[in-house]
């Protein structure tokens, strides 16, 4: 089957720095794919790729069969690329809802218009409603951002992105910064979340518990580059990953 | 002076847009007033349109070349999209400077008539019935505003107030947002300065220098940025300090400093936000 999300040969050098170095990787449809790798191995550089944040050296990423290499940002997320960010980003003065009802908003069609407008804010909040209630932020809906705790923030974005009805989903260390608490508790609101999996998701991850439990799929960064591919059981097995990554932290 | 109060305050309103709603600072919006002051100036003297045709005419002239100047300027962002601004506004003050056969120079465009018409209605051209006309001007432009920041497109717009990347990142084309709230505040902006010719019978260089930049700035932040009423009380404010301080001293722009600066540590909200009790508006907060 031909991948939802095809990188080929993907590369960014940063001066003399190669960040991104000649990664090719797919991901199909229905899949939880989880880029691993320490720090520095281009993990978020593969994210900013990918959404047209930054532009590749060489290379080139495909998403159902079109070219996204050099479209700007806006045009690859309508095509149906939704993301979180590393570091938390939403808009801290507006209520839960209007952050997510914002993001469900670029889906409609007109969603510039300047006059009137009221049955698309039913239509769009209709759907931020119900992308709160999936992550578990119903009763937090109307309470500003930038009031909420640090793992509801992250909870939140993955709930805006989840509102944009995305046909692809990437999440940046969505447990980037919580307690241990509050990682368990991610990990089970994201595990319902994939549970019927009907979404497609690449997800960067420091934490292991997170990937382990959470991906299909696993491909493994050093330096920039691709170690290796494979499902969980392999990944864990792999002798290079050891040695590279898993290794270091025991 | 009512009239000029009233067309100050669509002039810091139309601002407004762009500062308070999209966090957009233009150090140059006398250019969207004086550009509509020249251009309704010209079209009354040197054409036989009514006001009532000319001052849409002008108003409208303002709005796409705002959208030439909002492509270029919106190129850069923070102070430098604002140096840019500025530098629009110095280079139509220029313009109106040299280019004396139609904007005639130093002297500027005198005689500037109340034109009444078409089909022989001439209600507004009196003192009184041009009152009624910015009148009528005035709450349109607040209806039309009114809408606008509650549209759609406003909540974008508050998306780019608070976080341009992420809404970018969402898949809204800010680029283009900015270029079209530039373009509707210079269409606003430039109306105020269309009307403001018929009523003063003259336009001049004053209207596009950057000293009128700046106090527009300051009527929109003493006003309460973020609102439409806000802005329209700082122009009145504004106004009437202007003419009682001036009636003790020349130097009644420093006394209008110490007010302002007084108003930004005391006051950041404006006279808006002492006058509206706190309606549990959100503060900052954490990122």
């Amino acid at each position: 089957m031909v991948g939802l999300l095809q990188i080929e040969r993907l590369t960014r050098r940063f001066g003399g720095i190669v960040a991104v170095d000649g990664v090719s990787m797919e991901v199909a449809e229905g899949e939880v794919r989880a880029v691993i790798g320490p720090n520095g191995a281009g993990k978020s550089t593969l994210f900013n790729l990918i959404t047209g944040i930054i532009k590749p050296s060489e290379g080139t990423v495909r998403f159902a069969g079109e070219r996204l290499t050099g479209l700007p940002v806006p045009r690859i997320c309508q095509r149906g690329i939704a993301r979180t960010f590393q570091l938390t980003a939403l808009f801290p003065e507006m209520t839960a809802r209007e952050n997510t009802r914002l993001a469900a908003q670029a889906r409609e069609p007109w969603h510039w218009r300047f006059l009137g407008g009221s049955e698309m804010f039913a239509s769009a909040g209709k759907r931020a409603d119900l992308a709160l209630e999936r992550l578990g932020l119903t009763a937090l809906a109307d309470v500003p951002g930038g009031f909420l705790s640090h793992g509801d923030q992250r909870l939140l974005e993955i709930a805006m992105a989840l509102a944009q009805s995305p046909r692809l989903l990437l999440l940046d260390e969505p447990t980037q910064g919580l307690s241990v608490e509050e990682t368990a508790q991610a990990i089970e609101t994201l595990a319902a979340l994939l549970a019927d999996g009907s979404l497609t998701v690449l997800l960067v991850e420091h934490d292991m518990e997170v990937v382990f439990r959470l991906a299909d799929k696993i491909t493994v960064l050093h330096r920039g580059a691709v170690i290796a591919d494979g499902s969980p059981q392999a990944i864990r097995e792999n002798s290079d990953v050891q040695r590279a990554y898993l290794g270091g932290l025991s | 002076m009512l009239t000029e109060a009233l067309i100050l305050g669509l002039f810091a309103m139309s601002l407004d847009l762009m500062v308070g709603y999209t966090r957009l600072f233009s150090f140059g919006h006398a250019a969207a007033f004086g550009f509509g002051a020249y251009a309704s100036g010209w079209l009354l003297l040197h054409t036989q349109l009514p006001m009532l045709c000319a001052v849409p005419l002008a108003a409208l002239l303002a709005g796409i070349v705002a959208i030439g100047v909002a492509w270029v300027c919106t190129q850069a962002t923070g102070v430098s999209f604002s140096m840019l601004t500025l530098a629009f506004a110095q280079l139509l003050y220029a313009v109106a400077f040299k280019w004396t056969s139609v904007t005639g120079g130093s002297d500027g465009l005198a005689g500037i008539p109340r034109r009444g018409g078409p089909f022989g209605f001439d209600a507004f051209s009196s003192r009184t019935g041009f009152y009624y006309l910015v009148l009528i001007a005035l709450a349109a432009a607040l209806v039309f505003c009114w809408t606008l920041v509650r549209s759609p497109f406003g909540a974008v717009l508050r998306g780019i107030r608070e976080n341009e990347a992420k809404t970018l990142a969402l898949g809204y084309n800010t680029r283009l947002y900015k270029i079209a709230v530039v373009a509707l505040a210079y269409l606003l902006g430039g109306l105020a300065g269309a009307l403001y010719a018929p009523f003063a019978g003259f336009a001049n260089t004053e209207l596009v220098f950057w000293l009128f930049s700046g106090q527009v700035l300051i009527m929109v932040i003493v006003g309460g940025s973020g609102t439409l009423i806000g802005p329209i009380l700082g122009a009145a404010f504004f106004l009437v300090v202007e003419h009682q301080l001036s009636n003790y001293t020349e130097a009644w722009a420093l006394g209008f400093g110490l007010i302002f600066i007084a108003f930004v540590i005391f006051a950041p909200e404006g006279i808006w936000g002492l006058l509206t009790p706190r309606l549990g508006r959100a503060g900052p907060g954490t990122r």
